[in-house]
């Protein structure tokens, strides 16, 4: 006992901090310079952020005499009050949580039983196949977009909440992703759940799915933020108002003039379509950072 | 019901490599049987092959007189013990031991029951809520093998289980599974590169090497009674001795000639052995320096001492260069330099002819 006490006497107040790794005390001028252009490029990310609330929250007149008006009172929500008036509104809101939710789900299904297959099974073709999905990753969507356009025309999908879901689901990099994560996990775990008698699509859902997690949290956070904010494929397809996304909708909304005469009501607009991703973020904030990070892919 | 396990003139390839060529063993129902041989002999290859995680791409596995090669891995009615422990990490203890027994059908009070029973002779009853991440390497190499002990197979198979663990863990460990295999009376299969490992837990032991098997026989038989020189130079520690000897016949024994000159007597039988080239094995412990009054075999010049306590080895170089360890006392007074006798006793040799072929003085103590 009496090792014990002496290993854990107090630490003399003069060694505290020397080395510390943490704390003001051990922070040497490396780690501020690090911070002081942390807080620099913060702000550079923040203000334009900052200054699209502001300005939709400004009646467009006052705008379209001075933008100092942003500066100071009064302000007004009139313009988030415009765009609840109009009709549509939350069928688009509608249209982008089914979208988004869809391809999320599509694509998690599918990217986990591809990966699954590419990393655990033994079939004809399949390093070919790997990098055949892999070039998908180089083909832009613009490149394919006459030729889908076409085909779902003849498919009779435009319009169509699969019209608008299915493009989305071919995803390579989720293809990608899903398999190297399966390839991490250690074999020995099916082997040992083949000895426990345990069948192939078992062992996909009860033993590798669960330990894949992390990925499918990242592959579902991106998918779904992507699938949000689309723009381009929703707006050749849906062209129908009912089959608006938000996107869509909300820029159908605009006049000619909007950028000199509605500035406040196109920034008020962009706010409204952001809030979800925003809500989004708050839930699935850890998420997020460690997918960004990298750290999710072990 | 135990395992008896026939293999049968067993082969395995990989492409146009071959791993394992026609190999045939027989286990008996209770037995302890240890595969033994340096990494990449074939050892956890023909164990995962009569798990079933390997195909049997020529001959047969039997257990107990039925056909097993042919069966899925979970059909085979044995439990494996990975060196990785394979443990799900996202599942509880209980729910790791229970998964196989669930698959099964097993009903829900005989899986309680079972589970109970194997964390009481493991220890693991206060672990069985946590998630294997929570455990230490100790902890998972018990659930791992409570795992395989709620089966109930009829037999078990360990795959360098101790491997991972720490040297102090690893003989607790070893211990703990020579406790084990009393209370559980079962067929066990354990892969080691260890040798302690195979001496101190097997009945008998399989020595491997090269895609074959080297010997087969009790770890004393093994130690003693080395077929091969491989297996010589592979069981002990320190290694066997080998030195060039001439082999000559007096009165019906073997006198061998050592390079330097020394000669030695003997208790081998020359019957059968042709005069000529040998090369002489001898044990460490058979190796000592000379008392006064005792006969002296060669002498040398201490080049390298190992205390270990218990015993001092001494690297001994002869005057023709070659190197000999002897064995001498704890408290040894030898030193670095020091010129040494050294008394070889002639009861503990072995010969090794030009193909491999072993000779021995000494008769093995569980033959």
């Amino acid at each position: 006992m009496s090792s014990m006490t002496s290993a854990h006497a107090p630490t003399p107040a003069s060694d505290v901090g020397r080395g510390a790794p943490s704390g003001m005390v051990g922070r040497t001028t490396g780690d501020r310079i690090i911070l002081g252009l942390t807080i620099a490029l913060a702000i550079v990310m923040m203000a334009p952020l900052l200054w699209v609330v502001a300005l939709s929250l400004k009646d467009n007149k006052e705008l379209m005499v001075s933008m100092n008006a942003v500066f100071h009172a009064p302000y007004t929500v009139q313009n988030y009050i415009n765009i609840l008036a109009t009709s549509s509104v939350f069928r688009w809101i509608l249209n982008s949580l089914v979208v988004a939710g869809g391809l999320t789900v599509g694509t998690l299904v599918l990217s986990s039983l591809a990966g699954y297959g590419f990393a655990r099974l033994n079939f004809p073709f399949r390093n070919v196949l790997f990098v055949i999905v892999l070039m998908g990753l180089a083909v832009p969507e613009q490149a394919v977009l006459i030729a889908r356009h076409q085909l779902f025309s003849w498919l009779k999908l435009h319009n169509t909440y699969p019209g608008l879901i299915l493009p989305g689901l071919s995803a390579p990099f989720g293809v990608f992703l899903m398999t190297q994560y399966f390839r991490a996990i250690p074999k020995e775990l099916d082997e040992a759940a083949l000895l426990d008698n345990a069948s192939r699509f078992k062992i996909f859902w009860k033993v590798l799915l669960p330990l894949t997690l992390p990925a499918q949290a990242t592959l579902g956070i991106f998918t779904f933020l992507g699938a949000w904010n689309d723009y381009l494929w929703p707006l050749i397809s849906g062209t129908k108002k009912e089959m608006y996304t938000l996107t869509v909708g909300i820029a159908s909304t605009q006049t000619n003039f909007a950028q000199s005469e509605g500035l406040g009501f196109l920034m008020s607009q962009a706010v409204f379509a952001g809030a979800p991703i925003l809500i989004l973020y708050l839930f699935f904030q850890k998420y997020i950072v460690t997918a960004v990070s990298g750290a999710a892919v072990r | 019901m135990t395992a008896q396990i026939e293999i049968t003139e067993v082969t395995k390839r990989y492409g146009a490599l071959t791993v394992l060529e026609n190999l045939s063993l027989s286990i008996k129902a209770n037995e302890f049987m240890v595969f033994l041989g340096p990494s990449g002999c074939g050892k956890s290859t023909l164990l995962r092959m009569i798990a079933g995680l390997e195909s049997v791409d020529e001959g047969t596995i039997a257990i107990n007189g039925r056909r097993i090669d042919t069966l899925p891995p979970g059909q085979r009615d044995l439990a494996m013990v990975f060196q990785s422990y394979a443990l799900y990490p996202h599942m509880s203890v209980a729910d790791n031991m229970a998964f196989g027994l669930k698959n099964i059908g097993v009903p829900a009070d005989v899986i309680a029951t079972r589970l109970s029973e194997a964390a009481r002779m493991l220890e693991i009853g206060h672990l069985m809520e946590r998630k294997p991440g929570q455990l230490s390497g100790g902890q998972r190499q018990r659930v791992a093998i409570g795992r395989a002990i709620v089966k109930e197979p009829k037999a078990f198979l360990f795959d360098e289980p101790l491997s991972n663990l720490d040297a102090a863990l690893r003989v607790r460990t070893r211990v703990e599974l020579a406790q084990l295999r009393h209370r559980v009376k079962s067929t066990m299969i354990f892969v080691t590169h260890d040798q302690i490992e195979a001496m101190t837990l097997a009945d008998r032991v399989v020595v491997m090497n090269n895609r074959r098997i080297e010997q087969i026989g009790t770890p004393m038989d093994i130690y003693t009674r080395p077929a091969t020189r491989f297996v010589a130079t592979f069981v002990g520690s320190p290694t066997m001795n080998f030195l060039k000897a001439k082999m000559d016949s007096r009165d019906g024994f073997a006198t061998l000639t050592l390079p330097d000159g020394a000669t030695l007597q003997t208790a081998m039988r020359s019957d059968g052995l042709a005069p000529g080239a040998y090369e002489l094995g001898i044990r460490a412990e058979a190796v000592r320096p000379a008392r006064a009054g005792e006969t002296v075999t060669t002498s040398g010049t201490v080049e390298v001492l190992e205390r270990l306590g218990d015993r001092t080895l001494l690297y001994i170089r002869l005057s023709d260069g070659s190197m000999i360890v002897a064995e001498d006392a704890g408290l040894s007074r030898a030193a670095i330099g020091d010129r040494m006798e050294l008394t070889l006793d002639g009861s503990r040799v072995h010969l090794f002819d030009g193909e491999g072929r072993a000779f021995h003085a000494v008769e093995a103590a569980h033959g």
